[in-house]
């Protein structure tokens, strides 16, 4: 499935690209067709649960995933939108697409159109740059991946509301629950207020210069891939899946699963090559992640 | 489709078909692919210059006129600009055109 044949632009629409980024019209490079530069050698073969340091708990920080087992509250329950929605049932529209290895800007819009769902061209995309502070390109991609879910969940916000996710679930089996302050009990909320406070959580960081410098000469605090890049990407996670727990025919609908799947996708690879989230967080979504990981 | 157990909320299509959402939907997918374009962009170009700058340290290693050091420093000064660079793109105030 192409990527930009899932663009209806109405006429006088058209794409405009805020950074300057031409399309490549020909003018083909030395190089030919591209070669894969050294295949099998990226294959990232850490486990999702491998050796991974145990995040410290963020401090004061004030979400906990629960698992609903024993204590389902039927009362509750007639309240709680269910699709019924499981990973296999996502499974047939996670499509694959043959790998494609990025080396040149030749092509650069064919492999945009074709290979968005292929693994090999996330997947090298979210390799640290030689010589790169690891910090920076972290940083980097938690904003990036905060403005796309900011993007993707802003589009269903409308299908999204107190009355249809009136507690933040990802199936009946998980729920998240948010602290609103420091030390406090977490509680129970609806799915857009635990969306609109997360994302103002992370926006706090982001403008915390302390946290994330701003400066030329600004320097990430200290454990910052533990105190703050990793439970803003736990965080971030929850998102995805509510919405692939129980919008996902909405985006279907919408035609919105391209950009969904390809956006997880690439958040699970830079999760992996990173090794930022253990299995456990993925509760919901995990056969999904070893889906999209085991391709 | 024949897998998943197609429920929509009532008023599903009505508010679908709004032409809000069906803004918000363009708007989501213009932004994915200027995100994606421009970010493979960053990469593939990122990685020419690299390439580009390896080379020169390792031609100016063979004329052995120049000190390690200085081609340490040569290295160390490209990678400082390029994570000014990357930097940016973090704080860079993006797409508010499509607002
Ligand atoms: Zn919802």
């Amino acid at each position: 499935m192409s990527f930009l044949q899932s663009f209806h632009l109405s006429p006088g629409q058209t794409i405009r690209s805020t950074r300057g980024f031409k399309w490549n019209t020909g003018a083909t490079q030395t190089n030919g067709p591209s070669q894969p530069e050294t295949p099998s050698a990226h294959k990232s073969t850490r486990p999702l649960n491998g050796n991974v340091a145990s995040p410290s708990m963020n401090p004061g920080i004030t979400t906990t995933p629960v698992r609903q087992q024993t204590s389902f509250n039927p009362s509750s329950a007639q309240h709680v939108t269910d699709f019924n929605y499981t990973p296999s049932h996502q499974k047939p529209f996670i499509q694959q697409t043959a790998g494609t290895t990025v080396t040149t800007h030749q092509d650069i819009k064919e492999i945009v159109e074709m290979t968005l769902g292929s693994e090999s061209v996330l997947n090298q995309a979210v390799k640290l740059p030689k010589g790169e502070n690891e910090n920076e390109w972290l940083a980097v991609h938690v904003v990036d991946f905060y403005n796309q879910i900011n993007m993707l969940y802003g589009t269903i916000t409308e299908f999204c509301s107190p009355t249809t996710c009136p507690r933040m679930i990802a199936t009946n089996e998980y729920e998240y629950l948010w602290a609103f302050e420091r030390g406090a009990a977490p509680v129970s909320v609806t799915a857009p207020k635990y969306v609109e406070c997360l994302m103002r959580w992370c926006q706090d960081q982001f403008d915390d210069e302390t946290i994330f410098p701003q400066k030329k000469d600004g320097a990430f605090p200290d454990k910052f891939v533990d105190k703050y890049v990793i439970p803003i990407l736990r965080r971030l996670f929850r998102v995805y899946a509510h919405v692939y727990c129980h919008h996902f025919n909405e985006i279907l609908e919408l035609n919105l699963q391209t950009v969904l799947n390809t956006s997880f996708r690439h958040f699970c690879l830079f999760a992996e090559e990173f090794n930022l989230l253990r299995s456990s967080d993925y509760g919901p979504l995990l056969e999904l992640v070893i889906e999209l990981r085991d391709r | 489709l024949m897998n998943s157990p197609k429920k929509l909320p009532q008023g599903f299509h009505r508010t679908a078909s709004s032409a809000k959402t069906q803004r918000l939907v363009s708007v989501c997918k213009m932004y994915f692919l200027d995100y994606y374009c421009d970010m493979f962009d960053y990469v593939i170009s990122r990685r020419q210059r690299t390439k580009k700058v390896l080379e020169y340290l390792e031609e100016q290693k063979t004329l052995e006129k120049i000190p390690n050091s200085a081609l340490n420093d040569e290295w160390y000064g490209y990678l400082q600009k390029e994570n000014e660079v990357l930097r940016k793109r973090r704080l860079k105030p993006k797409h508010k055109d499509f607002e």
